[in-house]
């Protein structure tokens, strides 16, 4: 298997088009709690269903986030893609991050809307199952030993081949969680307020998964360059021996 | 004096005595099982009216907003401390390589 030369580790400050994606994501998450407040109320749930506005668009980062990870696996598994496995470190990190406010966000709801914290329901069974798979993904990758990136790499497919079944759960079995077509029938003052919560939330996906890209890429760079390191000194003793032992 | 000769039951009597000691085992464990639900049924109490559990959402959408706001704003600063510290490593490992450091 063959792998990519090193790539260059930049310590240039970060470009002008990242840190203006990077601060209209920040404005707009600023911005958007009036958004939502000024939405119309469900009447069902009451105001409790404006969770809806960020804990959908979450579980839509945490199966974007694992479908990512799973495509730069089989980059790296089998064309040998260092880009690749940078790309899925990075997504299997933010799968974990937008799996866990998922994961907190709807309980938050639940405990109004139900009664209670949890239900071993399929929808929320797994879900969790989803988000301890990329934990694994991730404890794997750390702790692994030699063949960590590749056995990480293998979890990862195993995650993405859970997503349909998380998102198909609602229709297969009787589930107590809200079904998949709460969305195309929203009210139109709410329909507004969702899309605008979801496009901020891939453009938050996006500027993380660039930043920790651009860890991964450092990364890289600086274990290759200790390994020059070493090979620079070991030439340079090399140099200094050889008139010595011409003298003897 | 009489002697009593402990003489083994014939297989039927034996049979029945397992049976009735199985029975007193089966009578306790169903009771054990059924007595604490019992117990718990006289405590129910009916209560008329509408009592709904009030329950603020407010503090909830403010806890699921406040959560994902801290947890991104917590893997941002861990992702560019770790940014800044890898590329000092690597400014530093550039100028030994250029410089030609001695080895430690």
């Amino acid at each position: 298997m063959t792998t990519a030369p090193a790539p260059r580790a930049s310590a240039a400050p970060l470009s002008l088009a990242f840190l203006a994606g990077a601060l209209l994501t920040a404005l707009g998450f600023a911005f958007v709690p009036f958004l939502i407040a000024g939405a119309p109320i469900e009447s069902t749930m009451g105001p409790v269903q404006k969770i809806f506005y960020f804990h959908v668009p979450c579980a839509w980062a945490l199966m974007l986030s694992t479908f990512t990870c799973a495509g730069g696996s089989i980059a790296y598994l089998f064309k040998g893609s260092a880009r690749g496995d940078r790309v899925a470190v990075a997504a299997g990190e933010l799968g974990v991050l937008f799996g866990l406010c998922v994961l907190v966000t709807g309980p938050l709801w639940g405990r109004v809307a139900w009664g209670v914290y949890w239900q071993w329901d399929a929808r929320l069974t797994s879900s969790l199952l989803l988000w301890l798979v990329l934990l694994a993904y991730l404890l794997a990758r750390r702790y692994g030993g030699p063949a960590a990136r590749r056995l990480a790499a293998a979890l990862s497919l195993f995650a993405a081949a859970n997503v349909p079944l998380v998102y198909l759960s609602v229709r297969i079995w009787r589930t107590i969680h809200p079904t998949n077509q709460v969305v195309p029938t929203l009210q139109p003052g709410m329909r507004g307020v969702f899309w605008f919560s979801c496009l901020l939330f891939v453009a938050l996906w996006g500027v993380l998964l660039a930043l920790r890209v651009r860890l991964e890429r450092a990364r890289t760079a600086l274990e290759e360059l200790s390994l020059d390191i070493d090979d620079h000194l070991d030439r340079a003793d090399e140099a200094t021996l050889r008139p010595t032992e011409a003298l003897s | 004096m009489s002697t009593r000769v402990n003489r083994p039951l014939p297989v039927a009597p034996r049979r029945l005595a397992l049976l009735r000691r199985v029975r007193a085992v089966a009578l306790v464990v169903v009771a054990g099982w059924l007595l604490p639900a019992l117990a718990w049924a006289d405590n129910f109490v009916k209560f008329e009216g509408k009592a709904p559990e009030e329950i603020p959402a407010g503090k909830f959408i403010a806890g699921a907003y406040g959560f994902i706001w801290v947890a991104v704003l917590v893997y941002v600063v861990f992702v560019a401390r770790g940014l800044a510290r890898t590329n000092a490593e690597v400014a530093e490992l550039r100028r030994k390589l250029d410089g030609g450091a001695p080895r430690a």
